[in-house]
């Protein structure tokens, strides 16, 4: 059996090809293609107009918005019915003489309407309610 | 070409970013094309990872320290893109790397990119049967005629540790040819 040997002269190639300049040069335009550009950030001038134009539509929002703003704000200053019986039923710096002190003769007039009662309905009302003879003593 | 470190200089700074890549691509693509080659086997493999290997050296330029020389970084990058490309080709095949080289190389008679005869592909066959490391050294001592000195500093391995691959290597190649 012959020996196999390597270092032979001369010696055994791979016998891969080295393709052709052609191939290189294709290789070459296709990959400088591919890479990510290094180009400086430019802004367009449309970018700038685009950058004023939101600023002036951001003012007109404002003054179109800041009219109803106060009216909201003012809407929460008038204080509705319930609100003002809850505060005069649960604070006690309130008392009755207060109350009247703040009538006017106008408010002890419009208190003083007749109401068409019979007998048998303020019997009903007096059976009816504990608390109203409380409010009569006092 | 220029001084290595000026060259480098010349790669980072983006106003000659451009030129000096082209000057790189066209002094490496020809033997980094003969690495991988000697590594994928087929020639359309080997042109996907020569570009996927300038790709990364473009990307990576930025964090290229200088502690080691262009050239060597360089088929450090090749030399990982191409196992790695091996690698992931036999597992989505589902087949071993050995098989997948084998059938590279069954296909080479019909590459245009092949002038062997049954010589080179029976040194072919015998070398897909070392273990990878082997096959590296192989390749680029017997086949590139890369120095010992420039193998250690691309693969990272001791000069003496390459002599002993290649020894091993070459007896037993030597020892498969004549027993076949």
């Amino acid at each position: 059996m012959k020996e196999f040997k390597l270092n032979t002269n001369p010696k055994i190639e791979s016998g891969f090809k080295t393709p052709e300049d052609l191939y290189f040069e294709k290789f070459s335009a296709n990959l400088l293609e591919q890479l990510p550009k290094n180009e400086p950030k430019t802004i367009s001038l449309f970018q700038k107009k685009k950058t004023i134009i939101m600023m002036v539509a951001a003012v007109f929002v404002l003054a179109l918005a800041i009219p109803s703003l106060l009216n909201n704000a003012n809407r929460y200053n008038e204080l509705d019915t319930t609100t003002l019986e809850n505060y005069i039923s649960y604070q006690s710096n309130v008392n009755q003489y207060d109350l009247i002190n703040a009538l006017d003769e106008e408010d002890i007039n419009s208190l003083g309407t007749n109401i068409a009662l019979e007998d048998q309905t303020i019997e009903d009302i007096l059976v009816t309610n504990n608390n109203l003879e409380q409010y009569i003593i006092e | 070409m220029l001084d290595e470190k000026e060259f480098i200089q010349q790669l980072l700074n983006p106003k000659t970013q451009n030129d000096a890549f082209q000057k790189l691509l066209h002094t490496y693509q020809k033997p980094l094309y003969n690495h991988i080659r000697n590594i994928v086997l087929s020639h359309d493999d080997t042109d996907d990872v020569l570009q996927n290997t300038f790709i990364k050296v473009f990307q990576n330029l930025k964090n290229f320290k200088g502690e080691s020389k262009l050239f060597s970084w360089m088929y450090r990058i090749a030399t990982n893109e191409a196992l790695t490309f091996l690698n992931q080709k036999a597992k989505k095949s589902g087949i071993s790397s050995e098989t997948l080289q084998n059938k590279a190389i069954d296909n080479l008679k019909a590459d245009v990119y092949f002038d062997g005869n049954e010589i080179q592909i029976a040194l072919q066959k015998a070398i897909v049967t070392l273990p990878e490391k082997q096959q590296l050294v192989f390749k680029m001592k017997y086949f590139e005629e890369l120095k010992y000195e420039e193998i250690s500093e691309i693969l990272g391995t001791s000069v003496g540790a390459l002599k002993a691959s290649y020894h091993h290597a070459v007896k037993k190649i030597e020892s498969l040819l004549t027993t076949n």
